[in-house]
């Protein structure tokens, strides 16, 4: 089970800004993703747009085996605009 | 003297309340430094003709805190000699002409924090979680900024 966490666009179409998610340990981004966007169909239009934050690091929406902890934090980050 | 001046320190702040930059460039002054260097972000009241009535700012902020101390870190390999560095960044709504960021850097000599400063802002705004909406009269838009090392800008 990890927390998933939404920001800016995607907390909009998804409609949340966290919750938790049951997935396999082992997987990889793009099977989340792909996951995520079961529960929220809305958010396949930023597909190309976003990244995942995993432990806090950036990775990619591709074939990266990710290895995931119960408690594990996901973030959807979309196009940033800080600064 | 004082042998905790010596120390260079990391001020990292993301606060909803009003930047000020006379705190910001207090933190780094330092009586080693012969140079403070200081950029300040401010919010724009015009985008592509429509007027921008204030903005939104939202960050992942345990994220935000980390990537920026990496910044910091990085700008202490590239330039040495860097004493301290200072990002505050504000959240929530930002009016118009008011501050969103203020990076502050000191070192000995100038061309240091003058470098550094704008490493900074450009590292900042191409890797730390922070996002902000743009509210006009009658719709509102998220930025991206060109810098985002992720996201197909074929604007």
């Amino acid at each position: 089970q990890v927390s998933v966490l939404y920001f800016a666009r995607s907390a909009e179409l998804a409609g949340l800004r966290s919750e938790t998610l049951s997935v396999p340990r082992h997987i990889t981004a793009l099977q989340l993703w792909e996951e995520i966007v079961k529960a929220h169909p809305r958010l396949a239009v930023i597909r190309d747009q976003v990244i995942f934050a995993v432990r806090q690091e950036y990775v990619h929406l591709g074939d990266q085996l990710l290895v995931l902890q119960p408690g594990d934090e996901v973030a959807i980050i979309p196009p940033i605009s800080g600064g | 003297m004082d042998e905790s001046e010596d120390v260079p320190k990391d001020f990292i702040k993301l606060k909803s309340e009003k930047l000020s930059v006379d705190e910001v460039s207090e933190l780094v002054t330092s009586p080693y430094c012969g140079a403070v260097s200081l950029f300040i972000g401010t919010t724009r009241n015009n985008f592509e003709g429509k007027k921008v009535i204030h903005l939104e700012y939202e960050a992942y902020t345990s994220m935000a805190e980390t990537e920026i101390k990496k910044i910091c870190r990085d700008i202490r390999q590239k330039w040495p000699s860097v004493k301290h560095i200072a990002v505050h960044h504000r959240l929530g709504v930002v009016p118009i002409a008011e501050a969103s960021v203020i990076i502050a850097v000191s070192s000995p000599h100038r061309a240091e924090s003058l470098e550094a400063v704008m490493y900074c802002i450009n590292t900042l705004k191409a890797s730390v979680p922070i996002w902000k909406k743009e509210i006009y009269e009658d719709e509102c838009s998220w930025k991206e900024n060109k810098e985002c090392f992720w996201a197909n800008s074929e604007k």
